[in-house]
């Protein structure tokens, strides 16, 4: 059986990004891109971030690191020796794609920006992916993932109303820019397939995330009323039963039972009936408020939120009810048996669910890659998105430091006399603290 | 820098968007903005539930004024098709006949009712790119699983992920999956098939379940299981290998409402990842005695003395405006930012500055703001042109130009009640 094709086979990208700008590289690289990744000496600071293999930290062992580096190579290359820059400068007319993640200016003050890089390659691409993109006021602050989310707008809507805006979890800031910044860059390559043209994709994480505002941003440019963060009840102003996070006998549950799409409450009713656990909810007054426990109440209820007022004891004693019931039954069984009677019901599945999700399973998706140096495989997530003839894959785990740099050295030579640039360095130098190196590098 | 000649990247490529809600119509906007003609397919029998939701402007209330959906659908043409005909059926294939992309998020079964699978459109269109984006996928035992956005959050370990510990898995109080995620994941799938068949005159099936897409975007958690074993709860604002980190309470406002006057809580960002941040900051706190305190002066004493460094901190930032501290401390150079809600953000000079936000004038909705481009390119930077079409309002245009009917037929299929 031969290999089917990628969209990308014939594509090199150069990945001079950190933590921001790393979901990018690693999108292109699945999809078939040679992306060569350019690391200092002392490395990726990625390789520094939790989790570890084992917990036990170090450079070759970062899960975080890892999930953002598949199918990448690795060469140490110091951009701020003038061998190394000068090896850099032999590999770009070999490039169709820069990413870089820098401080906006460092590159240029390199002499490598989009400006130094065409004059080696007119046609190349350089994708930025910053904190707040190339220009404008904000442009050099600092901006680790949360500066993004709360500067985006997506975390003040996150939240019960008395506790502080909620961090979005696992660095959403910093992967929704690497997917806008893959998106503009597989954009502008079309564009250059076509014309020849090469171009500068400017991504800002803060803009990458602004369209995740939802209702919030409209509300406000129609309304002038801002959208606060509401917790568990979403936008309605009173507590409905079905609607919301219930406990179930090993975890949560979420409900949307009365929303359009799903079967009506008087299923769930009968879910209830069936399991003998309906208690006196059968009986008046409580079925036939139940029977109107639909989309036009719902409505109702968020236009004025006094209506309910009479009904609130009847709903709060349904409420409870249904509490019992769902803390009498496994999470999954509520899920699977939920939807089985077409109810509005997921569950809120923590990564051992995830890992354990039959659908997940029937579709093998998690992907199993080797480590040789762990003695194993360790299991990945897999694809976003499946295309039949130019498939998603991982043809090679994350690289070590500087696994690639005698390699790429043997492309260089032949080329000419400024291999040297490329440091064999296997192991991180040195003590410095890399956020201190990092830092330098910004500034 | 330069423009190209005019010509936008995807200029010449055809959009058949028969999706709703979000993550197919967003994904659909971008590719109109960056030159597509994107017909976008609705129905009156099966109206998009964002253009019922609003926000709607004041004293306005019909399908055409949401500015939810609106903001979704810019220069897209709009067209009523009633799929449960079988000349609405026969209609859809002549545009998908006409398309490069068709484009879904309908569920597997409505697409199997409705003759819109793959093996359907390449008997019309053999080179056609189709991009499904199911909830679960077209197969497997889940397949027919009930959801939308909301239940999706739920579903793919967002909920379990975000938030205190203390509290109910409350999520990210909004769909959240539905807008960058999904959508943007499926512009990569769908560029990338566009460039195989330029390359190859070979179309595609892309089928991004919205379950494995988001799935995807938790990757550090799941494999702290999938590796490690190890179940990673809510852990609030907190990070491992930063302290402090967190949003923290700043001097309350009072803000005009439409509903009088209100306080308003405001927040401010602040991480440390290295004691070179903590000592600035400690810095620009005024270098307070608290915080020359021996517990607080590596990261592993900071993580064990977190709460009550975050209490000292919002000692400091509750005498303060957001904007202040992030300018502050910024300046300083410790990563601070004001966790700013819709109202900073379309007043934030800054993105007013590189004009993130575009106005379009709408017929009956006005003239109201539309998100921009999430990226920029420089040479072919992102066109609107248009609002969001009305429902249908594109019909005539698209029956006539893109399905090459007369006006006589197309006068009959609106009697027959198909173009609705």
């Amino acid at each position: 059986m031969t290999e089917p094709p990628s969209a990308l086979d014939d594509i090199r990208v150069l990945d001079l990004t950190r933590d921001l700008g790393a979901y990018c590289t690693k999108l292109l690289a699945d999809l078939g891109a040679d992306v060569i990744k350019i690391e200092p000496p002392e490395g990726d600071p990625a390789r520094r971030v939790p989790p570890f293999y084992q917990d036990q930290s170090g450079p070759e062992r970062s899960l975080y690191f890892f999930n953002l580096n598949t199918n990448k190579r690795s060469v140490v290359l110091d951009l701020e020796d003038p061998r190394g820059r000068a090896a850099f400068e032999k590999l770009v007319p070999t490039a169709d794609i820069v990413v870089e993640s820098f401080a906006p200016g460092y590159l240029d003050g390199l002499g490598l920006g989009y400006q130094g890089l065409g004059k080696l390659r007119p046609d190349i691409i350089l994708t930025s992916v910053t904190g707040f993109g190339q220009f404008g006021a904000h442009a050099h602050y600092l901006a680790p993932d949360i500066a993004g989310v709360a500067m985006g707008g997506i975390m003040w809507l996150a939240g019960a109303p008395d506790d502080p805006p909620n961090l979005p979890p696992c660095y959403q800031g910093y992967l929704s820019a690497g997917i806008q910044a893959a998106a503009g860059t597989m954009m502008a390559l079309y564009h250059r397939d076509l014309t020849g043209e090469g171009q500068h994709v400017d991504v800002s994480m803060q803009e990458a995330l602004l369209i995740a505002q939802e209702t919030a941003m409209p509300q406000y440019d129609l309304q002038k009323a801002v959208r606060h963060r509401t917790g568990v009840r979403g936008a309605l102003p009173i507590n409905v039963p079905g609607m919301g996070p219930y406990e179930a006998s090993d975890g949560w549950v979420w409900s949307y039972v009365g929303a359009p799409g799903g079967a009506p409450w008087t299923e769930l009713l009968a879910w209830m009936q069936a399991e003998g656990k309906a208690e006196d909810l059968a009986g008046e007054p409580y079925a036939s408020t139940i029977a109107e426990l639909n989309m036009r109440f719902l409505t109702q209820v968020v236009l004025n939120p006094d209506s309910a007022k009479e009904k609130a004891p009847v709903l709060a004693h349904i409420d409870d009810v249904l509490v019992r019931f769902f803390k009498s039954k496994p999470k999954w069984e509520v899920y699977e048996q939920g939807q089985g009677r077409r109810l509005l019901i997921g569950i809120v599945s923590t990564p051992e669910d995830l890992a354990k999700n039959p659908q997940l399973a029937a579709r093998r998706w998690f992907q199993d890659v080797p480590h040789p140096e762990l003695n194993g495989s360790l299991r990945y997530p897999g694809p976003p998105y499946r295309l039949s003839e130019t498939p998603w894959r991982i043809t090679r785990r994350p690289p070590l430091l500087g696994e690639h740099t005698a390699e790429l050295l043997g492309e260089i030579r032949a080329q000419g006399p400024v291999g040297e640039g490329l440091q064999t360095v296997a192991q991180p130098s040195g003590s410095e603290d890399p956020d201190l190196q990092e830092r330098r590098r910004r500034q | 820098m330069t423009t190209s000649n005019g010509r936008l990247p995807l200029s010449g490529i055809n959009v058949a968007d028969f999706s709703w809600f979000g993550a197919g119509p967003i994904c659909a906007e971008a590719l109109a903005v960056y030159g597509a003609t994107v017909v976008r397919v609705e129905s009156e029998t099966h109206i998009d539930g964002l253009r019922s939701i609003g926000p709607f402007p004041p004293g306005k209330f019909s399908h055409n004024v949401s500015g939810y959906f609106n903001n979704y659908n810019a220069n897209k043409l709009g067209i009523t098709l009633d799929l449960n005909t079988e000349k609405g059926r026969d209609l859809a294939l002549r545009l998908v006949r006409w398309a490069d992309v068709f484009l879904t998020n309908m569920t597997p079964r409505i697409i199997e009712r409705w003759g819109l699978t793959y093996e359907d459109l390449v008997k019309v269109r053999p080179d056609i790119i189709a991009a499904y984006q199911p909830m679960q996928g077209f197969d497997g035992p889940h397949r027919d699983f009930l959801g939308f956005g909301a239940v999706l959050g739920p579903i793919t370990g967002f909920n379990a992920l975000t938030g205190f510990p203390n509290r109910a898995p409350n999520g990210m109080g909004t769909n959240y999956p539905d807008y960058v995620i999904n959508p943007m994941h499926t512009l990569v799938a769908i560029l990338a098939a566009l460039r195989h068949r330029r390359r190859t005159g070979q179309g595609q099936r892309i089928e991004l379940a919205q379950l494995e897409s988001s799935v995807a975007a938790l990757a550090p958690a799941l494999m702290d299981y999938t590796v490690n074993g190890r179940l990673q709860g809510r852990s609030g604002n907190r990070l491992p290998h930063a302290a402090p980190h967190g949003a923290f309470r700043c001097a309350t406002i009072k803000v005009q409402t439409p509903f009088g006057e209100r306080d308003e809580d405001r927040w401010c960002a602040i991480a440390c990842f290295s004691d070179d941040h903590w000592s600035r900051l400690r810095t620009a706190l005024g270098d307070p005695a608290w915080a020359r305190d021996e517990r607080f002066a590596t990261l592993a004493g900071r993580k064990q003395h977190e709460d009550e460094l975050e209490q000292r901190i919002t000692e400091w930032t509750s005498e303060r405006s957001p904007e202040e501290a992030m300018e502050l401390l910024q300046a300083a150079g410790v990563p601070a930012a004001v966790v700013q809600n819709a109202r900073d953000c379309l007043e934030d000079a800054h993105l007013r500055e590189r004009g993130y936000y575009v106005q379009l004038e709408h017929p009956e909705a006005g003239r109201t703001t539309y998100d921009g481009s999430g990226f920029r390119l420089s040479k072919t930077p992102a066109r609107f042109e248009r609002a969001a079409p009305c429902l249908g309002e594109h019909n005539f245009q698209v029956a006539t130009e893109i399905l090459g009917l007369s006006p006589d037929e197309v006068a009959d299929l609106i009697v027959e009640q198909v173009l609705r």
